[in-house]
């Protein structure tokens, strides 16, 4: 061996992580993870979905711990949330941040959707991805809704009242859909807990099945340049000429391509 | 790789540091009870001899396993890994691996069917307790609004009961009613749920609201409030739904009148009964002819070519 | 070359150009990355220590601040004095119920247009499936997402603000003797208005412009006189519900009121 033996610092932080990786290759994973390749001109508009993704563990964070004293029984749970609020040590920031991170994840959610769709990222081979992203958009305000429940207020119970009975308009389902929401036929004693086991347990759990999908599509599919860019990742391949459909609508000047590369 | 196992030369010899290790942790926990040289001591030797045991199972072991397949972990910090070899990370399969052996029929169908059968078992009750409703069969027994004198002849009251005592105040229902004078020799009710027709929200009475002279009655379960009223209708502060005083749709949204509630008179009090949907009244008071419909949710039209859209009422209401 | 095998080599030459000329993703990418989280969480802290710190216990409008109460008061479903209103993010819906107010389109409101938008969002992939992707050769795609932007924009700014039909307060009937200058005996039936009328008429901001029923700040300008504004209310014309079945010293005084209401500067 040409190579001086790597220093013993270096060996005792090594060897356990070659030992993970020899039992599971999950450091090769992590490492594909960090060091693949980006396109060059990536910039601030390609931070909002990981910041969703931190708002989102924001709200599972705070949401697990708001979970150990919250009561879902329409008897004591506005008072668990006044106690929560008022008396718990930071129980007033555990449960500000989860009130005002809902609202921050869903912005970030639509902000992000803004971003793909201005850029064209949802096109070949993205669609899947795009389809689960809507699929999330809904399961997150499935959740604002949920949430909003739970503090058994007047805004909370009244909104859900509408929202359920919303469901209950769809044309022969309608009534079922209803029953399946309250838990019975009519808002009442099981419909909150019912609320809350969706709202902690079912929808996050596939909100967090989801994103893992969202993200393996992420990194195996890349992330796309600005279409603006100087020169975007792909470029080297021409687009066709406009089609002959657009000029003819008048959208697109045919022969009007900024640049054609071979 | 030799075909008989040498005298382990990988493992490494037997090693007392980790006695000493144990010791040191020993040492710092009854130097806890003791005192805080003791704790000292224990974490200096804790310290040094795990060092020692770390020196020695790091130097004792080769850095890059006998794996079968290249990259050998290198650790972190190392060039990235092409693309292609990470992707690969699952063992492709290809068809001939797949078709060397003779497709057991068999067995395919009894994996998958073993498979089915566990996901009925656990779907079918989950899903059975989820769509059917937790009180399957309990019809409301009805809710007592107090003694029939609190009710003068040809006024409203506000009432709020509790729909079904069993589920408490979850249950609180608010309705409006109205004592019309005797039919055929017993007093005749109008009670109408304020429930909106469109969406559920809370109807209000348009009129003076007069609560200082509202009134709390104990009945057998729970307290009735019962607050005059003089409205010329009722609105809600939603959608912008508005009713006439009879409950008929005036304006906004709602697909229907507002739903009425059965009543009987038990012993002096007047007893509130199932509620019913109502397409919609003709005339007033106690000669009302009313078009009474199995009740419905909210939104949901009884009359009318859309009525199509909602065979089924809700299956327990 | 046909379109499916263009595409494909177009996302293999884009592969391979990111191998070539990208960057690592750490950490020259996952810095911008961490910078954003940092912000979204120190948002969200600014956020929940502004809404605690500016409200206090008392539930609903009176421990309300700037990012409103802590709670309103627990739930009554037997309520009949409470406006019901969801969460921001739901303004849009909501309007879009009070657009539809007529009994045969609820189902669009509730059912109809909210499905057509998401199998619209759904489908967006597979309807727009040119490679063009910068915006200004996309002009169908982009002003439809302009549009639908501006219109749940509008919507949720229209939900956000709609006036709830409730009665008027006690600082706004002085406000209106103030501004309308009213003569005291009108006092009597301006509080009837203001707990009954205000539900759908609107009076100097006052109420809620419900069903097209008028403003009317300036009524008593149009000449009527007391026993005509006593009819109009008896009758109720056109969507308005009649109020014979009030005491006639209310139709009175709210008459009185509304024959001294000649508009701002007019009295």
């Amino acid at each position: 061996m040409a190579r001086r033996p790597p220093s013993l610092l270096r060996r005792i932080v090594n060897y356990p992580l070659d030992w993970i990786e020899e039992r599971s290759g999950l450091i090769g994973g992590v490492r594909y993870f960090l060091f693949r390749k980006v396109p060059h001109d990536t910039n601030w508009a390609h931070t909002l979905g990981s910041a969703t993704l931190t708002a989102f563990i924001v709200q599972a964070l705070t949401g697990a711990i708001l979970a150990m004293y919250y009561r879902p029984d329409p008897g004591t749970a506005y008072e668990s949330i006044q106690k929560i609020t008022n008396e718990l040590t930071l129980g007033w920031l555990v449960r500000g941040m989860h009130r005002w991170g809902a609202s921050v994840f869903i912005i970030l959610m639509f902000l992000h959707m803004g971003r793909v769709f201005l850029y064209g990222a949802y096109k070949y081979p993205r669609e899947l991805n795009w389809v689960i992203g809507v699929l999330l958009l809904v399961l997150g305000l499935f959740e604002g809704l949920t949430g909003y429940l739970l503090p058994y207020d007047q805004t909370g119970y009244w909104a859900t009242v509408v929202a359920i009975n919303i469901n209950g308009t769809a044309p022969i389902l309608g009534p079922f859909l209803v029953n399946l929401l309250n838990g019975g036929a009519d808002f009442g004693p099981e419909t909150l807990s019912r609320f809350y086991a969706l709202h902690m347990l079912l929808v996050p759990g596939a909100i967090f099945a989801l994103i893992g999908l969202h993200l393996y599509l992420v990194i195996r599919l890349g992330v796309s340049s600005p279409p603006w860019s100087d020169r975007p990742a792909g470029d080297a391949m021409p687009l066709p000429p406009p089609s002959r459909d657009g000029a003819r609508a008048g959208l697109v000047r045919p022969g009007a391509r900024r640049r054609v590369r071979s | 790789m030799e075909p008989h196992r040498p005298e382990t030369p990988h493992t490494p010899p037997p090693s007392l540091w980790p006695v000493g290790f144990a010791v040191g942790v020993a040492v710092l926990l009854l130097g806890l009870i003791v005192g805080w040289g003791i704790v000292l001591l224990g974490a200096l030797l804790t310290v040094g001899f795990g060092f020692l045991w770390v020196r020695d199972v790091v130097e004792g072991t080769p850095t890059a396993p006998a794996a079968p397949e290249p990259p050998p972990p290198q650790g972190i910090g190392a060039a990235p890994v092409p693309a292609r070899q990470a992707e690969a990370a699952l063992p492709a399969m290809d068809e001939e691996e797949i078709h060397r052996y003779p497709r057991n029929v068999f067995l395919e169908g009894a994996t998958l069917g073993l498979g089915a059968l566990i996901g009925g078992i656990v779907t079918v009750p989950a899903l059975g307790f989820a769509v059917l409703p937790a009180f399957v069969d309990q019809e409301p027994q009805g809710s007592d609004l107090g003694p029939l004198e609190n009710f003068p002849e040809g006024e409203w009251r506000v009432a709020t009961f509790l729909e079904d005592p069993e589920h408490g105040e979850v249950s609180r229902r608010t309705a409006f009613v109205r004592h019309n004078g005797d039919l055929n020799g017993v007093p005749s009710f109008t009670i109408i749920s304020n429930r909106c027709a469109h969406l559920g929200c809370p109807t209000q009475p348009q009129g003076s609201l007069n609560e200082e002279d509202s009134e709390e009655i104990e009945v057998e379960h729970g307290t009735v409030t019962l607050i005059p009223t003089n409205p010329s209708g009722f609105t809600c502060p939603c959608h912008g739904g508005a009713y006439s005083i009879e409950g008929n749709r005036t304006a906004g949204p709602p697909v229907r009148a507002l739903d009425r509630y059965e009543f009987s008179i038990r012993d002096g009090h007047l007893w509130i009964g199932k509620a019913y949907s109502v397409g919609e009244v003709e005339g007033e008071g106690k000669d009302a002819r009313i078009k009474k419909y199995h009740r419905f949710y909210p939104g949901e039209h009884v009359d009318g070519i859309q009525q199509i859209l909602y065979p089924f009422p809700a299956p327990n209401l | 070359m046909a379109r499916v095998d263009e595409r494909r080599q177009a996302y293999a030459s884009y592969k391979e150009d990111v191998q070539r000329r990208g960057k690592p993703f750490y950490p020259y990418a996952m810095f911008h990355d961490t910078v954003m989280s940092v912000v979204v969480v120190a948002v969200i802290v600014a956020l929940a220590c502004i809404w605690y710190f500016d409200s206090n216990e008392e539930p609903g409008e009176e421990g309300a601040g700037i990012l409103g109460p802590r709670y309103t008061e627990k739930a009554d479903p037997g309520t009949i004095s409470f406006i019901p209103r969801p969460d921001w993010y739901f303004f849009f819906l909501f309007y879009l119920l009070r657009i539809f107010k007529w009994p045969e389109s609820v189902i669009l409101a509730t059912i109809g247009v909210p499905t057509i938008l998401l199998i619209l969002l759904i489908s967006l992939p597979f309807l727009d499936r040119r490679r063009e992707r910068r915006p200004l050769r996309r002009p169908v795609a982009v002003v439809a997402g302009v549009l639908v932007m501006i219109s749940m924009g509008v919507l949720t700014y229209k939900g956000g603000t709609v006036r709830e039909a409730l009665g008027a307060t006690a600082a706004e009937i002085d406000t209106w003797f103030q501004r309308n200058n009213l003569p005291e005996e009108a006092r009597p039936g301006a509080e009837f208005f203001a707990e009954t009328c205000t539900q759908c008429h609107t009076y100097l901001g006052s109420g809620s412009a419900n069903l097209g029923a008028p403003d009317l700040s300036a009524v008593g300008a149009t000449g009527r006189n007391v026993e005509a504004f006593i009819q109009i209310m008896r009758e109720g014309p056109g969507a308005m519900p009649s109020f014979a079945t009030q005491p006639e010293e209310n139709l009175r005084a709210i008459a009185v009121f509304l024959e001294a209401s000649k508009g701002p500067g007019g009295g």
